[in-house]
């Protein structure tokens, strides 16, 4: 846990991207084959016929300066408590998930929450981990069973009914994933077909609006599972994930243009307010000072390309 | 005479007693010898036919029966100790400890060697569906476990998804199907035992009709012949009654050691083996629950209501099992379980305060409920596990003693029947045919 929690806070608290970028490479968690080429390739790709609804990605706008922990805010209680309670899947790969090797949580979405924790305790470490599905997501932060949620979750118009987003930490894309030999090449090809998806995923809607047959599963990986044993045709849902995905199996491939606009945000209680300004705040701070990218760079592939801007509701 | 042949239609018995009033004391002594001999073959036959019977239940239920039971509830046995097993490995990591695998390997192996074993005896019984089922299912499964494995090793999380889907498999199909097993070989043991302790009533009521018919016709004959005394007669008496005295008390035995094989055996063991199963259950749950990081509640709901059915307590299936066992050379044992399950519970409780506590915990919460010390929940469930095994090993030994009495009191009854209903015809024979003799 401690030389891990080291690595961790060195690289968040370094100020000098530099410093982290020659680090970095001599980590032993360096992904081996970088998914590069897919996530950065396909960002310039034309979306088709989307992005016509509002996304509703302006978030809360926090006060200037560094994040501050003022008396008597979520935050207080927080660092009252001693850690933060975040839920997260521990199944998708490199962007959040449980190594097996160390039984440590790790990941893209992972750094952002250790970037809170650091901002809260002075410690990247304290952070409480609650597995949560896709389904879990809103009812868990609803609840309060936990402070935030961060876990590939998209920020849409309905999901703000109920949670609150912090502004776009990663912007996604819905891609499809099949195995080497399959004829489907873009949306078209998965009409009438099995499609795996995680129940209450965007990802499941749009297949359906799309004609495919969709199949659920618990999680991302479990479609992985359904794939390399043929039970469905496709998987498709947002790149990264897919990404990860492909990472763990080299007969996997990412085709098609990209489908659709996923800004992915975390999600905290409506009832604290002040906490998604303070998430913000280090958001924004962890764009301008190079963490986010040092983040991209080592989970998801580098080079990283410009952090998703922040909008504020006016 | 008269009761022997009263059974017989009014008309009939009406000409047959006007024969006997109007024909000769030779014609009447032909006609007893007719009925001594046919109410012989009668009691012959019925005897030897349901001492045959209870001698085939006897051996069905020691060699049969009982054994594919037990086959059922070992293969099922195995099947939850390795998805319970291979979940407390996963938990431990991607180099799963040792001792673990060794388990789990040992599981796979004793559900092949059962399940094949199971499937020889079952033939083309109902059982034999179920029993394909578990047979094309076990490779896929292991398959899965395997997959599962190397992707841990890799450090990749799809590992965790085919375990995720090895144990769906295994509970909801291969459990499933080696529980309808278990429930048909135990209902099959039930009526086996059932026939091999029934009172032969059949046999009794022809042995009072011979008795009677026996007794009847020396009456007759000491009154017509003033002799008190016809040896043959006598003989065959004898004869009668000691078929009849070997036959009660062989059954008598039989039954009594069959009741005491069910009683002190195959009930305790089937008690025990429900708690064992509920206790392997609950522990797999255990596992998974952390696996979760208690993202999914149903896990510690599903642990807490078999915690709840396992007791002890009321009703409960551990105490239930230790009552079973009362009395049992496992009874020591069964009631041992019940004092290390809430030593378990306890344990139980402190991994989940500790996973609830804050992140500084959640390692030492998987090693307490791993590990195999004799405070941490991997080591006490080990110590309920194994009470519970030992406890059915003992009862089933007292089952296979108790049973092996039982069918050797039925060991040449019934060529002990036929030899001694020989002997009786005979001695009929003998008897009536002096008296005949003297009417020539």
């Amino acid at each position: 846990m401690s030389a891990r929690g080291r690595r961790v806070r060195s690289v968040i608290v370094a100020t000098a991207a530099s410093a982290a970028l020659l680090w970095w490479p001599a980590g032993p968690a360096q992904p081996a084959a970088a998914p590069a080429g897919h996530l950065t390739a396909s960002t310039s790709t034309a979306i088709q016929s989307q992005a016509v609804a509002p996304t509703c990605t302006a978030s809360l706008q926090p006060p200037p300066g560094p994040p501050t922990v003022t008396p008597g805010s979520w935050m207080a209680k927080i660092r009252a408590r001693g850690y933060l309670i975040a839920g997260v899947d521990l199944n998708d790969y490199r962007l959040e998930y449980l190594n097996p090797a160390d039984g440590h949580v790790e990941g893209f979405d992972i750094d952002m929450l250790h970037a809170i924790s650091l901002a809260i305790f002075g410690d990247p470490n304290k952070i409480h981990y609650v597995g949560t599905t896709n389904a879990q997501r809103e009812p868990f932060v609803e609840s309060g069973q936990v402070d935030i949620v961060a876990h590939t979750m998209t920020i849409t118009c309905d999901r703000w009914k109920s949670v609150d987003f912090s502004t776009v930490y990663l912007q996604a894309h819905q891609r499809i994933l099949v195995e080497d030999g399959s004829p489907i090449r873009g949306v078209k090809d998965l009409v009438h077909q099995k499609v795996c998806a995680t129940a209450s995923s965007t990802s499941l809607t749009y297949l359906v609006q799309q004609g495919a047959i969709p199949v659920k599963a618990y999680d991302w990986s479990d479609c992985l599972v359904k794939l390399q044993q043929g039970q469905v045709a496709a998987v498709s849902t947002d790149d990264v994930i897919l990404a990860g995905l492909k990472a763990q199996d080299p007969y996997a491939k990412i085709v098609g243009p990209n489908l659709t606009n996923e800004p992915y945000g975390l999600a905290i209680s409506q009832a604290h307010p002040e906490f998604v300004r303070y998430v913000n705040a280090v958001l924004a701070q962890m764009r301008a000072d190079g963490q986010w990218a040092a983040s991209y760079d080592h989970w998801l592939g580098g080079p990283a390309p410009a952090p998703p801007p922040a909008t504020y509701q006016s | 005479m008269t009761t022997g042949v009263a059974v017989a239609p009014v008309d009939s018995a009406r000409g047959l007693r006007g024969t006997l009033a109007a024909g000769t004391t030779h014609a009447k002594l032909r006609l007893l010898l007719l009925t001594l001999l046919a109410l012989t073959v009668l009691w012959g036959g019925i005897a030897t036919w349901s001492v045959a019977g209870h001698a085939s239940a006897a051996s069905n239920v020691r060699a049969v029966s009982e054994p594919l039971s037990l086959d059922a509830q070992r293969i099922y046995r195995s099947l939850s100790d390795a998805d319970a097993t291979e979940a407390t490995a996963f938990l431990s990591g991607g180099q799963e400890p040792l001792a673990l695998r060794r388990r789990y390997q040992a599981d796979i192996a004793q559900a092949a060697r059962q399940l094949e074993a199971a499937t020889a005896a079952a033939g083309q019984s109902a059982a034999g569906r179920q029993l394909a089922i578990l047979s094309a299912g076990l490779p896929v499964y292991t398959g899965s476990i395997e997959t599962a494995r190397a992707d841990n090793r890799y450090g990749y999380p799809l590992g965790a998804a085919y375990l995720r889907e090895a144990s769906g498999f295994m509970r909801g199909t291969l459990l499933p199907a080696a529980s309808a097993v278990y429930a048909q070989e135990n209902a099959q043991l039930a009526v086996a035992d059932q026939q091999a302790t029934a009172v032969p009533y059949s046999a009794l009521v022809v042995a009072v009709i011979v008795t009677i018919g026996l007794f009847l016709a020396q009456r007759w004959l000491a009154r017509r012949t003033h002799r008190v005394i016809n040896p043959g007669l006598l003989v065959a008496s004898v004869a009668g009654l000691a078929s009849l005295v070997w036959l009660i008390s062989a059954v008598t035995v039989a039954s009594v050691q069959f009741s005491s094989a069910r009683d002190h055996g195959s009930a305790p063991v089937e008690a025990l083996a429900k708690a064992d199963i509920a206790a392997l259950r609950a522990h797999a749950y255990e596992s998974l629950n952390l696996i979760d990081r208690g993202g999914d509640p149903s896990n510690q709901d599903n642990f807490a209501s078999l915690q709840k059915q396992l007791g002890p307590g009321p009703g409960t299936l551990l105490t239930e099992a230790a009552a079973s066992a009362a009395g049992s050379p496992g009874s020591a044992q069964a009631a041992a379980a019940t004092r290390a399950a809430p030593a378990w519970y306890a344990v139980h409780r402190t991994v989940l305060s500790l996973e609830n506590g804050g992140p500084r915990d959640y390692l030492p919460a998987v090693q307490l409920a791993v590990g195999p010390g004799p405070n941490q929940a991997g080591g006490l469930f080990s110590a309920l596990d194994q009470d519970l095994t030992g406890a059915m090993a003992a009862d089933q030994a007292s089952f296979r003693t108790a049973a092996r009495s039982g069918q050797d009191a039925l060991a040449g009854l019934e060529a002990g029947i036929v030899v001694l209903s020989l002997v009786m015809a005979a001695g009929c024979a003998w008897g009536i045919s002096r008296r005949l003799a003297e009417y020539r």
